[in-house]
C-alpha cells in the first residue's frame, strides 16, 4: 500500500487566545485533517504590565498532523496568513512524526513515516506516544497502555476534530472537547503500547482517535 | 495586538451598544435635555474605564484567590473543616453586601419594621452559607446537580404557596441581591478551583452550578421570614434605591456625591475577601512575595475598576434609565415599548462585567469548547426577553409575577434533564450573574420608570419582581442553547456511524 510510506510532520502554532479556531479552520481549507488545540498561557514583557501585575496572558496551542509531501506548501499559507513572520504575533515550528495511526478513518488505516535519521546515526532511546481520544476516554488509554509495559500517562485537555465532527451552532462551528495522552516509552515497547491501545479503542468502538509518536533523545524521571 | 489595548477594547465594545441605542432613542422619541445625556455619556465612559480596570483586577487577583482557596479546601481532606469553612465564608461575603443592606433597608421600611433590616441580613447570610455548604459538598458525595436543584426549587415552590403574595416578589429578586460584582466572579472561581483539577468526567460539571445554588440560599431565607410576619403592614409605598440620587444641579457635583458611599460599599465588600486572602496566606498559601504583591495589586485594581463603574452606572445610567422608561410607556403603541425594552436588556447586560467573567471562566473549562461569545449571546438574548416580558407585566393590568414564574422555574427544572450536565451548571448560574449591576441600576430603573406612568400599577408588587425575571430567563436562554447543542452532536454521532 502505498499510504503505508507516507510521512508526516505535527505543525505547532502558538497564537493569542481567540486565534486557534481560525487557524485551525484555515488549515482544514488547505488539506489538513486531524488537528487539536490547547489553552495555554504565555509570559509578557514589558514594564507598564508588570507594575499593574500582568504577568501573563491567554495563548492557544495549536497541533496539527501534516503530510510531509504538503507541508511547505501549507506551512508558507498559514505564516503568511496570520502574519506569524512579523515580530510578536506568534510561533509555528514542526516536528517530524514517526508513526501515525488514524482511527478515525474507518477506524484502521495505518500508516508509517520512514524515520529521518541525521548523520546515519541514529540513538534515539525514547518515543511520546501522543493519543488524541473524546474527552473522558482517557483513562482508557493509560489503562491500555500500563497494561502493555508503560508506566502511565499526562492527559491534556484540548478541543479539536476530525473532517467529520465540525458542527455548526448558530454558524458558529463547535470543536468538541477532547483528550491527549502523553505517554513517553522506551523505543522498544512503542509498539506494543500503541497496539494495545488501539485494541482498547476498537473494542470502545466510539473512542476512536488518532495515535502518533515521536521521537525523544533524551528522558529522565521514568522509571 | 498589545494585551492592555484589546483588554480596552473589549471594555469599550461593551458600552458602546448601549451608548448608541440611548443616543438613538435621545435623538428620535425619548429627548433627555441636555443634562441628562451628558451625565449619561460621563457615566459611559466611567463606565468603560471601570470595565476595564475592574476586569483586570478579576484576572490577577480574585479568579486566581478562589481558585487557590478552592484547592486549599479540597486538601483539608476533612469534611467538618470544609462544611465549617464554606458556611463563614458564605456568611461572612453575603453579610457586607451593599444590594443585600439595601433591599434589607427597603423591606424593612415596607414592612413597617415588622421584619427589621438586621435580622433580614442575618437570615439571607445564613440562608447563602448553608446553601454554598451544600453546592460545595454536593459532588463530594456524587448527588447529581438537577437533583439538587429539582429539591431545592420543590422547596421554594412549596414555600411560595405559604408566603404572603406580596414577599414573592421581593423573594425572588433576592439572587440579585447576594450577586454582587465581587461575589460572582469570587465564588464561580472557588467553584473551579474545587472541582476542575479533580480527575475523571464530571469535574468539568461540577464546576459550574455553585453560584446558582447560592442565591437559590437567599429566597429560601427570605420566603421563610416572610412565613412569620403574614400580618405585617404593607401599606407603604417604595421609595426604591434608584431614587436617591436623582436630584443634583451640577453634573460633576452629582458623580462626586456618590464616590463616598459607593467607595464604603465597594470596601466593605471587598474586605471579607481580602481577610480571607491573607489569613490563607498565613497559613497555607505561602506565596511568594512577587506573587502575593501582584495579588494585593489585583485587589487594587478590584477596588478602583468597581468604584469607577459603580458611580457611573448609579450617577449616569440610571436617570435616564427611568426617563426612557417613562416616556417610551406613555406612547399609544405598545409594541414599541416592548420592542425597545428588548434592545435595551439585551445591549444593557453587554456592560455587565460578571457576564465576561464567567464566559471566560467556561472557555478555560472547557477548552474553549463553548465559545465565550456564544454564552454572552445567550444572556443578551434572555435578559432583553426579560425586560421585554417585565414592560409587559407592567401594561397588562392584572398580571401576576407567578405567571412567568411558575412556568418559568418548572420548565427550567424539567429541561435540566434533559440538557447536558455541564449546560445544568452554567444555566443556573446565569441567574446571579445577570442580576448584577446592570439590572440593578440601569434596567431596574427603566422597568420602575416604566411602571410609574402605568395606572394602577402597584409599586411594591411591580417595582420589585423585575430582577426576579431577568433572573429567570438566561437559565432558560442557556438549557436551550445546551439542547441545542445535545441534538446537534447526537446527529454528529450518528453520521459518523453511517460513514
Amino acid at each position: 500500500m502505498n499510504n503505508n510510506t507516507k510521512s508526516y510532520e505535527l505543525i505547532y502554532v502558538i497564537l493569542n487566545f481567540g486565534m486557534g479556531s481560525r487557524v485551525y479552520k484555515y488549515a482544514r481549507e488547505l488539506g489538513i485533517k486531524r488537528g487539536m488545540i490547547i489553552l495555554g498561557k504565555g509570559t509578557v514583557k514589558s514594564p507598564l504590565l508588570e507594575f499593574l501585575g500582568i504577568t501573563d496572558v491567554r495563548k492557544e496551542i495549536i497541533l496539527m498532523v501534516c503530510e510531509s509531501s504538503k507541508i511547505n506548501e501549507i506551512v508558507p499559507k498559514i505564516v503568511d496568513t496570520f502574519h506569524i513572520d512579523k515580530p510578536n504575533k506568534g510561533i509555528l515550528f514542526t516536528i517530524p512524526i514517526k508513526d501515525f495511526y488514524d482511527l478515525q478513518n474507518n477506524g484502521k488505516k495505518y500508516v508509517s513515516a520512514e524515520v529521518k535519521t541525521n548523520g546515519g546515526v541514529k540513538n534515539t532511546m525514547y518515543d511520546a506516544i501522543f493519543v488524541v481520544v473524546d474527552k473522558g476516554k482517557a483513562e482508557f488509554v493509560v489503562e491500555a497502555a500500563n497494561e502493555a509495559g508503560a508506566k502511565g500517562g499526562t492527559i491534556i485537555h484540548a478541543r479539536g476534530a476530525g473532517e467529520y465532527e465540525i458542527e455548526k451552532i448558530f454558524s458558529m462551528e463547535i470543536e468538541p472537547e477532547k483528550d491527549i495522552v502523553l505517554i513517553i516509552v522506551k523505543e522498544e515497547l512503542t509498539e506494543a503500547v500503541v497496539n494495545s491501545i488501539r485494541d482498547k479503542l476498537d473494542i470502545e468502538k466510539e473512542g476512536a482517535g488518532i495515535i502518533f509518536v515521536q521521537e525523544v533523545d533524551q528522558a529522565y524521571g521514568l522509571i | 495586538m498589545n494585551v492592555l489595548l484589546k483588554k480596552f477594547r473589549d471594555a469599550v465594545f461593551s458600552v458602546i451598544p448601549i451608548t448608541i441605542i440611548v443616543l438613538i432613542l435621545n435623538f428620535t422619541i425619548v429627548p433627555l435635555g441636555t443634562t441628562p445625556l451628558i451625565k449619561f455619556l460621563i457615566g459611559a465612559v466611567l463606565i468603560i474605564f471601570g470595565l476595564f480596570i475592574f476586569l483586570i483586577g478579576v484576572d490577577i487577583a480574585i479568579i486566581p484567590m478562589g481558585d487557590m482557596l478552592g484547592s486549599t479546601i479540597l486538601e483539608t481532606n476533612s469534611i467538618w473543616k470544609i462544611i465549617l469553612i464554606c458556611f463563614l465564608f458564605g456568611f461572612s461575603i453575603s453579610v457586607v453586601e451593599p444590594v443585600l443592606h439595601i433591599v434589607a433597608g427597603q423591606i424593612d421600611y415596607v414592612t413597617a419594621g415588622a421584619i427589621s433590616k438586621s435580622l433580614i441580613i442575618i437570615s439571607v447570610s445564613i440562608g447563602v452559607g448553608v446553601l454554598i455548604t451544600l453546592g460545595v459538598i454536593r459532588p463530594m458525595f456524587n448527588i447529581p446537580l438537577r437533583l439538587c436543584l429539582t429539591i431545592i426549587y420543590s422547596i421554594i415552590f412549596i414555600l411560595a404557596l405559604i408566603a404572603p403574595p406580596e414577599f414573592i416578589s421581593i423573594s425572588f429578586d433576592a439572587p440579585g441581591a447576594t450577586t454582587g460584582v465581587l461575589t460572582v466572579p469570587f465564588i464561580s472561581s472557588l467553584a473551579i478551583g474545587l472541582f476542575s483539577k479533580r480527575a475523571g468526567k464530571e469535574s468539568e460539571e461540577d464546576s459550574f452550578g455553585l453560584v446558582g445554588i447560592t442565591t437559590s440560599g437567599a429566597v429560601i431565607a427570605l420566603l421563610i421570614m416572610s412565613i412569620f410576619v403574614r400580618n405585617a403592614d404593607l401599606s407603604h409605598t417604595i421609595n426604591h434605591y434608584t431614587s436617591n440620587n436623582i436630584t443634583s444641579s451640577s453634573i460633576a457635583g452629582s458623580f462626586l456625591k456618590l464616590v463616598p458611599s459607593i467607595m464604603l460599599e465597594t470596601l466593605s465588600a471587598l474586605l471579607p475577601i481580602v481577610i480571607i486572602f491573607l489569613v490563607f496566606q498565613v497559613i497555607s498559601f505561602k506565596l511568594s512575595k512577587n506573587s502575593f504583591l501582584n495579588i494585593i495589586k489585583g485587589f487594587v485594581h478590584t477596588f478602583i475598576g468597581a468604584v469607577l463603574f459603580l458611580t457611573g452606572a448609579n450617577g449616569g445610567f440610571m436617570d435616564v434609565g427611568v426617563t426612557i422608561g417613562g416616556t417610551l410607556t406613555s406612547f399609544e403603541n405598545k409594541i414599541v415599548v416592548i420592542l425597545f425594552g428588548f434592545l435595551l436588556g439585551a445591549v444593557a447586560i453587554l456592560a455587565e462585567p460578571s457576564v465576561y467573567v464567567i464566559s471566560k471562566q467556561i472557555e478555560e473549562v472547557t477548552s474553549g469548547y463553548i465559545k465565550g461569545s456564544l454564552i454572552i449571546s445567550a444572556f443578551s438574548i434572555g435578559v432583553g426577553f426579560a425586560v421585554a416580558l417585565s414592560v409587559i407585566r407592567t401594561i397588562v393590568p392584572g398580571f401576576k409575577l407567578w405567571y412567568y414564574l411558575l412556568p418559568g422555574y418548572a420548565l427550567a427544572v424539567i429541561l435540566s434533564y434533559f440538557v447536558p450536565n455541564l449546560f445544568v451548571g452554567i444555566a443556573f448560574d446565569s441567574g446571579g450573574v445577570a442580576t448584577g449591576l446592570m439590572a440593578a441600576t440601569f434596567i431596574l430603573a427603566f422597568a420602575q420608570g416604566a411602571a410609574g406612568v402605568v395606572e394602577g400599577s402597584n409599586a411594591l408588587v411591580d417595582g420589585f419582581g423585575t430582577i426576579s425575571i431577568i433572573a429567570l430567563m438566561p437559565v432558560l436562554t442557556l438549557l436551550i442553547f445546551g439542547l441545542i447543542f445535545k441534538v446537534k452532536s447526537s446527529k454528529g454521532g450518528t453520521q459518523k456511524n453511517e460513514q
